[in-house]
């Protein structure tokens, strides 16, 4: 959609959804991940998530002065001297929100981090595993999936490897379940009675056939009705990006949290 | 696995843990299945067996003659310590006696079967507060563990055929680093310079 200089601006006809955004991927998924943080809760996100880090310190500073966040790997966030006493933490139900990828989700929110394709025991790509996922999973009273990519390799209809299951049988002891999963597309949210992900809305520019065409399972929108008809997601504020920008980018270098993540992707450096 | 060790620290048989039921990694396992609590038999989570290992391989920052090791932070390394039979454990250096906070944080002698003194035993891998990890060594590693035949060579050059830890460090520790801790050393032992 650029302009040539020197060029008079055409009058260009554009739906609501087709106009140019003034933030990244990454900035975006920080702002929505940040909103699902409440004021007084204690949150958490695992190891490589610096989209949730910066998302939970962008919480603080919004809405959520007095939420406990917890960031493995960052010196000023992570208040235990080993993480066996954050695993303990959230087993004892005491994490209100924990963030979580995969590398593949399915329409059950059952997750993928150990591997892909072949045969069990000699698959043809191996992940690191699920680390402490296989137990947060179910403890965290909720769990937010995020995924930087929304693609039909991503989203598929069922995952070749359970890491973690996204629903249990009632007799199963569990503390708590995934809520959302949130793409740089779409957020769409887990059905109390199916038990399936729904979609819950679109961000713009992106339309409910975009996601449509981008998940490899079939999908409703979240009161039961056609996925055409799902909304479209509240887009970041003025007050979200700048704070996100400016004293969350500030404090993630300074601390040392991310750092070197936090100078390029968060408005100071390059977009992607 | 962890809680399986944690289990192994305690001398228990086994361990409950929340989580992984409906999971494929309990799939063709035989130490990990799925139990009624007892005292509330409405309610079922994966059981597992304690894990003792026999060997449990530890690296710290120094250690005194009588094998109270001080790992350089609080460390779930401790765990390993207490399930495994036999504790050995590679430090920076050996000192006469560690100092009074350093002794309260150490692994205590009796759970360490044996020290070695291994400067830069943790390399490419970091010391926590003696160096970091190397990353351009670690880079290389990443790039020739991507096949078979790359791996192998690097395994023959950094691990086959080096005879001894020394021609090790003179090889693949960078120098810098080398002049640098000399001197730390030097200086905690109070001989001069």
């Amino acid at each position: 959609m650029e302009e040539f200089p020197g060029d008079r601006p055409s009058i260009r006809v554009r739906s609501p959804g087709l106009m140019a955004r003034s933030y990244s991927d990454t900035e975006l998924l920080a702002v929505l991940l940040s909103r699902e943080v409440r004021d007084g809760e204690t949150s958490a996100c695992g190891a490589l998530s610096m989209i949730p880090a910066a998302a939970l310190l962008l919480a603080r500073a919004h809405h959520a002065p007095s939420a406990e966040v917890i960031i493995l790997g960052s010196p000023a966030f992570f208040p235990f001297p080993t993480s066996r006493q954050f695993h303990y933490l959230a087993q004892r139900g005491d994490l209100d929100l924990f963030f979580v990828s995969g590398v593949q989700i399915d329409r059950r929110a059952n997750y993928n981090l150990h591997q892909i394709g072949g045969e069990r025991d000699r698959p043809q790509i191996r992940f690191p595993g699920g680390y402490g996922g296989g137990m947060i999973y179910y403890v965290a009273r909720r769990s937010i999936i995020f995924r930087t990519e929304h693609t039909r390799r991503t989203f598929v209809e069922q995952v070749d490897f359970i890491s973690a299951k996204g629903s249990t049988p009632p007799e199963t002891l569990r503390l708590g379940a995934p809520s959302k999963v949130i793409t740089p597309m779409a957020t769409l949210r887990i059905n109390r009675d199916t038990k399936l992900l729904d979609l819950e809305s679109v961000h713009a520019p992106h339309t409910p056939w975009d996601v449509a065409a981008n998940t490899g399972f079939e999908l409703v929108a979240a009161d039961g009705r056609p996925a055409e008809s799902a909304p479209a997601t509240p887009p970041p504020t003025e007050d979200e990006l700048k704070l996100l920008r400016g004293s969350v980018r500030e404090t993630m270098i300074t601390t040392g949290t991310y750092a070197d993540w936090a100078e390029a992707h968060l408005g100071g450096g390059r977009q992607d | 696995m962890f809680a399986m060790i944690q289990a192994g620290s305690m001398g228990v048989p086994y361990v409950p843990v929340i989580g992984l039921v409906g999971s494929n990694v309990l799939d063709n396992r035989d130490d990990m299945i799925i139990q009624p609590d007892p005292f509330d038999p409405s309610h079922s989570s994966v059981v597992a067996r304690a894990y003792r290992p026999d060997v449990a391989l530890l690296h710290g920052l120094k250690a005194d003659r009588h094998g109270n090791v001080f790992l350089g932070r609080e460390s779930d390394d401790v765990l390993l310590a207490e399930a495994s039979r036999l504790v050995i454990v590679t430090v920076e250096s050996i000192v006469d006696r560690l100092d009074d906070a350093e002794m309260m944080r150490a692994l205590p002698s009796i759970l360490v079967d044996t020290i070695v003194e291994t400067t830069y035993g943790a390399h490419p891998a970091g010391c926590p507060g003696a160096y970091p990890a190397d990353a351009g060594h670690m880079a290389r590693y990443l790039e020739a563990a991507r096949d078979d035949a790359s791996f192998h060579d690097y395994l023959r050059e950094t691990v086959i055929e080096v005879p001894n830890h020394d021609a090790y460090v003179e090889s693949f520790v960078p120098a810098e680093w080398k002049n640098s801790l000399a001197t730390a050393h030097r200086s905690e032992s109070g001989r001069p310079a």
